[in-house]
């Protein structure tokens, strides 16, 4: 039996800024959030000024005021890349209650960009940490740096764990290249379009450079730039509209964690019971769905994720790569515009998740918005689950295609 | 030569800590209601929830959780690379960050989880010595 909120929100609609990846032209992340409305607009055809509520991982005031509207529902929850799942379920619970009929999830992030005209970045171990949090007064002298040199401890947890090797997840960084070979839009599509793009081996995974042992600079995701939104409706709006809903079927959040030294067990995170919860509402199971699209910041995250989703059981995450499952023509097609390994990642990745959820079950994951060829899958239902932090905090949702 | 690597800025609850690590104590908090340790320092037991907290000396001694190799880092640290991090469960229950010494960083697939370690301090400035974790030797 499906739960009370069950399909009683809709996205239907998702877009991005015009560009994205490693732009030669500096952008802000404020650009960045406005073209991707802007183009939200015009695909739906839902006008700007129909905005009832503004959700976005700690923007929403400044959106809303750049964007010249009063909203009467605003949530800036930002918990890293999983806010925007979270934002998403929060937004169908506020439709539920009927407080709002439409509201705008928004993300923009110049990650890449940054580095010349500043703005953004993530927090940082090393520095700035002071007395008012005791968890980084007792890990700031141990010289962590960016997020690769905390989740590498979980893979060698869950390598220790389960007796696998680095090159069993090597295949998820090779597979989800082979996704990006597929869309234009992605960052590592071809060799033309990045010097290090283009198809790779689970050798050149192996044998690139180490970033924190055991992860090599292919097991981790790219830093770049992105813009993108959705459109969350009520049935009635949904129904009025020129775009295709695809059905928020089941949404569940939880966390494990803030700092890494509170992760009770390194070869889990708390994706087990926010898809739980998911799965609950949405009266389906891991079964049921016809392809995933989930956080891969590094192979591990995506390995882990898939054992919490029960797409697999644990330890055997990576057998969807490596069997050849997840990967172009398998039977759960996973991460299919090439994840945030290869299509792009800017930081918090919780938002290229659900455009391109929205687009696959849409039937327009060819011909979306910035649209493409090949990658268009046949699934129906799809789990999305984003992670925030170091493997701290997870959102999922069901989400399934009109009928 | 001066420490150069970063030094935690010392809180105000968590002073014990730092006054025993100056003795060369692993000073650990301890619920008085449920016994258990916890650690980072906390206002109230992460597990029962009492706030009838006090301050044990530890053993010192504990195991190798997990483990990472930093290649890539930023800062003084970086000098230093590449370099062992590990997570270390505490004898006394609940688990400590350190940059794990004694143990080669060229050969990762030599470090064992489980393995023994103990604690010793290093002096940063006047008031801090800062607590790092070695291996064991056999």
């Amino acid at each position: 039996m499906p739960g009370e909120l069950y399909k009683s929100a809709a996205i239907v609609g998702a877009a991005e800024a015009n560009e994205i990846g490693f732009l030669e032209e500096p952008v802000t992340s404020l650009q960045l959030h406005i073209e991707a409305i802007k183009n939200l607009s015009e695909q739906t055809g839902v006008p700007i000024s129909k905005i009832e509520g503004v959700f976005s991982a700690g923007w929403s005031t400044e959106l809303a005021e750049h964007l010249g509207i009063k909203p009467k529902y605003i949530d800036t929850t930002s918990v890293g890349g999983c806010s925007f799942e979270m934002h998403v379920h929060h937004a169908m619970a506020a439709i539920h209650a009927g407080i709002i009929d439409i509201a705008l999830v928004s993300h923009g992030e110049n990650g890449h960009s940054a580095r010349r005209v500043g703005a953004g970045g993530a927090g940082n171990y090393a520095r700035g940490a002071g007395a008012l949090s005791p968890a980084l007064e007792m890990t700031m002298a141990y010289g962590l740096g960016g997020a690769p040199s905390n989740y590498a401890h979980a893979m060698t947890r869950h390598m220790h764990r389960y007796g696998t090797r680095r090159e069993d997840y090597a295949h998820i960084a090779k597979v989800t290249r082979d996704w990006a070979t597929l869309n234009p839009r992605a960052a590592m599509y071809s060799k033309e379009k990045h010097p290090f793009g283009g198809p790779i081996t689970v050798g050149q995974v192996e044998e690139s450079r180490l970033i924190t042992w055991p992860l090599t600079i292919l097991h981790c995701c790219m830093v770049t730039d992105h813009g993108g939104a959705v459109l969350v409706t009520s049935p009635e709006v949904a129904a009025s509209l020129r775009t295709k809903p695809v059905w928020i079927a089941g949404a569940g959040e939880s966390m494990g964690h803030g700092n890494m030294l509170e992760m009770d067990d390194f070869t889990a995170t708390s994706a087990s019971r926010s898809a739980e919860a998911a799965y609950a509402m949405a009266g389906l199971g891991p079964a049921d769905m016809e392809m995933a699209m989930i956080y891969d910041s590094f192979t591990i995250t995506v390995a882990i994720t898939a054992e919490m989703l029960g797409l697999t059981a644990p330890g055997e995450g990576h057998t969807l790569w490596k069997d050849g499952h997840a990967a172009p023509g398998g039977k759960l097609p996973i991460n299919t515009n090439g994840g945030g390994l290869s299509f792009n990642h800017s930081g918090m990745y919780g938002m290229p998740l659900l455009v391109e959820a929205y687009r696959q079950l849409s039937g327009t994951a060819e011909d979306g918005i910035h649209g493409v060829e090949g990658k268009q899958t046949s699934a129906r239902t799809c789990v999305v689950n984003g992670t925030g932090g170091s493997l701290s905090t997870t959102g999922t949702l069901v989400l399934v295609a009109d009928d | 030569m001066a420490y150069n690597k970063p030094i935690p800025t010392q809180g105000v609850h968590t002073r014990p800590f730092w006054e025993g690590a100056r003795k060369g104590k692993l000073m650990l908090p301890r619920c008085q209601d449920c016994n258990r340790v916890h650690w980072y320092p906390r206002h109230i037991c992460p597990t029962c929830h009492s706030m009838n907290l006090e301050w044990i000396e530890a053993s010192g001694e504990g195991t190798v959780h997990t483990f990472a190799v930093q290649h890539l880092t930023f800062g003084p640290w970086a000098e230093e690379a590449p370099y062992v991090t590990a997570y270390i469960d505490l004898k006394e229950g609940d688990r400590m960050l350190t940059v794990l010494r004694g143990a080669d960083a060229g050969k990762p697939e030599e470090i064992q989880i489980g393995a023994p370690v103990k604690v010793e301090f290093e002096q940063a400035n006047e008031e801090t010595f800062i607590p790092f974790w070695r291996l064991v030797e056999e």
